[in-house]
């Protein structure tokens, strides 16, 4: 931690207090405050150059991707749900709790067992019940993000008081926009190519999902769900499953196979790698039992549910959150100007 | 003591083999030197000038030739390499191969084989930055002092002009190599060391460009017998570079190169700044290191350096060099002192690549570095660089010691 090769080395660092030194500093001394009230764990995109050049064989990737997961927990609220998703022994309880509110949404909905005749999912769990449930779920626990994200904010202005916020939040955080859209920051790691496209597969399949979603709520309340087979929005629905199983699987793979660059994943980012594959995985095999009439249908349903349900719920909690926080402390620099620190200086 | 004790054999002519060899004759021992290379020095011979007063080479080798000619109880054999050693203390068998020598001992160095000489090849004196002919001398003070040819490039009796034009029938175009068995006593290890070999650092781009040169060839850059003769060159433009850079650990000190400090590169770079200091003194010049480990006299290079303005000292490791569209590199650090990355733009880059211990096709104790321990058969001794990194003064009390075990 005294020859600064691993500032150098990052793509990403900016040319005035480039991480990850300093942080490997805080991380020695202890300095946990500084550590989590730091935007620039967040602008790290662990691409690795750090570890892999370090002539010490300290690997500061795996410490940043530490302290990103510490901060999940830390702004957790409530604080009980950044605990269960902390540790492998919790995980039963994580898993009873979407099992729990699903099978409480379909008691209250009359639904609970499996009905006779062709496969019809709304049969099993009504459209009103599942799109209404849905959508509440997803803003509340956008809600709670929010809460964790403004006490986030609130610490990197105290960790930082040297610097001044400039420009509204919103425009900051759309500046950054494009950014995000074009995955400029990943094309920057020059380590791993196959990262940035897996990620890229992975990005766009889960927002064309949502859209997909959004696009079928609309549908079930205007009466013309399910979807055929050939319209637009399924197909699409198709795609984004078929990109999202590739980008996974690369990822796992590249996980497995390439410690010495992908460094040693923790439980959240495998946590957060499964529940989602299983999802894409048991989202398929759901449509296939509908068109096919298989007899567990159902039961494959539910099991997708509960992924659906983790996944939302424990967004903020799981690996999931960097789509929060590395968002949130890009629009701090932005707002700080830190990008521009140098030309100022200069 | 028993007068028909067999003699020691010395492996490896650089200045510790030298100095070994020599002191081992003058206390009435007898002594054969071996040295690969066709001429006696090994890495100290290619210097601009070294530690600790800066003389020139010639300075401390000079003397010691004159010590091996003066001294019937040497034995050296230049072009020369070890195959094999076995047996005990007191009763080694030594099994030596000799190159061809094509050119006989009778020559006088008068130079009309290489004026007639159509072949060229790499001078590797100059680390191949230059070219001579095929038949050559390695160099001015060249020990033995005269011409070789080289194996490589000859065309041999094929060509046959260099034997044509010699006028004191030296040169044998058609010999042979040679294998000689020797019974020995004891056999010094003096093997020595080349640098580490740059291109493995691929994020400090040597192969990349011709600008960023090591800090062994840069001696050679330097020196009035080199590669610019009297001038510091840079190659892509043959100008003179007036903003030049110095790389400390390149490679040392790094898991992923050489894990250890190669203990004399921070007062070579410091030797190196203030020597271009005198050839340029409006050169500007920064030293990027991690820590300046400089010790003992060597201390006093550092106090000068650091009162010289035209030096800069930044504490940061470069990770980054990239060139420019006009042959500049851009040398990327963390200032570790300030917190801010730097950017600076150099004319000409020197890497000061550690030492990495030579290889011997002999089976001998090393640890994890390749260096080679002090634990090896009773009446092998390994000296000098062989065994640790180490300066031109440490090694050669490391060789009188070696010579007094050797005669035990």
């Amino acid at each position: 931690m005294q020859c600064g090769n691993c500032s150098v080395v990052c793509s990403l660092a900016p040319e005035n207090k480039p991480f990850p030194r300093k942080e490997m500093i805080w991380a020695g001394w202890g300095m946990k405050d500084k550590l989590i009230g730091n935007p620039d764990v967040w602008l790290c995109h662990q691409c690795g150059d750090c570890s892999t050049y370090c002539p010490r064989g300290v690997k500061p990737a795996d410490i940043l991707s530490a302290v990103r997961e510490v901060s999940y927990q830390h702004y957790a609220k409530p604080k009980f749900l950044g605990k269960i998703l902390s540790s492998p022994k919790w995980l039963p309880a994580a898993i009873l709790i979407p099992v729990i509110i699903i099978s409480a949404i379909l008691y209250l909905a009359g639904t609970l067992q499996i009905p006779e005749g062709p496969v019809n999912y709304s049969k099993f769990f009504p459209h009103a019940w599942l799109n209404s449930s849905f959508t509440i779920l997803w803003f509340l626990t956008i809600g709670l993000g929010v809460l964790g994200l403004r006490n986030f904010w609130n610490d990197m202005k105290k960790q930082n008081p040297e610097l001044k916020i400039t420009g509204s939040f919103f425009k900051n955080l759309f500046s950054n926009f494009k950014e995000i859209m074009q995955h400029s920051n990943f094309s920057k790691c020059s380590n791993q190519k196959s990262r940035k496209i897996a990620h890229v597969l992975v990005f766009y399949g889960f927002i064309l999902l949502l859209i997909v979603t959004a696009f079928a709520i609309y549908a079930a309340v205007t009466h013309q769900y399910p979807l055929g087979l050939f319209n637009p929005f399924k197909v699409l629905g198709n795609v984004a499953a078929v990109m999202l199983f590739i980008g996974l699987t690369v990822m796992i793979i590249k996980r497995v196979t390439d410690k010495e660059n992908y460094g040693n994943s923790s439980y959240a980012d495998w946590l957060f790698l499964i529940s989602m594959f299983l999802l894409t995985i048991s989202g398929v095999i759901v449509e296939t039992a509908r068109f096919l009439n298989w007899s567990i249908a159902y039961h494959l349903y539910f099991f997708h549910l509960i992924c659906v349900w983790f996944i939302i719920i424990y967004l903020p909690y799981t690996k999931f959150g960097h789509l929060l926080y590395r968002a949130v402390a890009m629009t701090f620099d932005k707002s700080v100007n830190r990008d521009y620190s140098k030309k100022n200086e200069d | 003591m028993n007068k028909t004790q067999k003699p020691v054999l010395v492996i490896g002519g650089g200045i510790s083999g030298v100095t070994t060899a020599v002191e081992i004759a003058e206390v009435g021992k007898e002594v054969i030197l071996i040295e690969k290379e066709p001429y006696l020095g090994g890495n100290v011979v290619k210097f601009n000038n070294y530690f600790p007063k800066l003389c020139p080479p010639t300075c401390g080798l000079e003397i010691n030739f004159r010590r091996i000619k003066q001294n019937p109880r040497i034995n050296y054999f230049t072009s020369t390499e070890v195959l094999e050693i076995a047996g005990e203390k007191g009763n080694f068998k030594a099994k030596l191969k000799t190159a061809p020598q094509y050119i006989k001992n009778n020559c006088t160095a008068c130079g009309k084989c290489a004026k007639v000489c159509p072949e060229e090849r790499p001078n590797d004196f100059n680390y191949g930055f230059t070219k001579t002919k095929a038949a050559y001398l390695p160099h001015e003070m060249a020990f033995p002092y005269k011409y070789v040819i080289d194996d490589e490039f000859c065309k041999k009796e094929a060509c046959n002009k260099c034997a044509e034009v010699c006028e004191y029938d030296a040169i044998n175009l058609s010999a042979k190599e040679e294998i000689k068995e020797l019974e020995v006593s004891s056999v010094v290890v003096a093997t020595g060391w080349k640098n580490y070999d740059a291109s493995k650092i691929d994020n400090l781009n040597y192969s990349s460009s011709k600008n960023i040169i090591t800090n062994v060839e840069f001696e050679r850059f330097i020196a009035s017998n080199g590669v610019g003769e009297n001038k510091l060159l840079r190659l892509s433009d043959n100008t003179e570079p007036k903003k030049i850079a110095f790389v400390q650990c390149a490679g040392s000190r790094d898991e992923n190169h050489l894990p250890y400090c190669s203990a004399v590169c921070c007062s070579a770079s410091l030797k190196h700044a203030l020597t271009i200091q005198e050839l340029y003194p409006k050169s500007e010049i920064k030293i990027f290191y991690i820590d300046l480990r400089v010790s003992g006299r060597n201390e006093d290079f550092l106090a000068k350096v650091q009162t010289n303005k035209n030096i800069e000292l930044v504490k940061g490791k470069v990770g980054k060099i990239t060139e420019t569209e006009n042959n500049n590199l851009i040398l990327e650090a963390e200032d570790i002192l300030s917190g801010k990355k730097i950017k600076y733009e150099a004319e000409l880059a020197v890497l000061a690549t550690g030492i990495v211990p030579s290889n011997i096709n002999i089976k001998l104790n090393k640890d994890s570095n390749q260096f080679m321990t002090d634990a090896q058969t009773e009446g092998i001794i390994p000296v000098a660089c062989s065994r640790k990194p180490m300066d031109v003064s440490t090694s050669l009390k490391d060789a009188t010691g070696a010579a007094l075990k050797a005669i035990q």
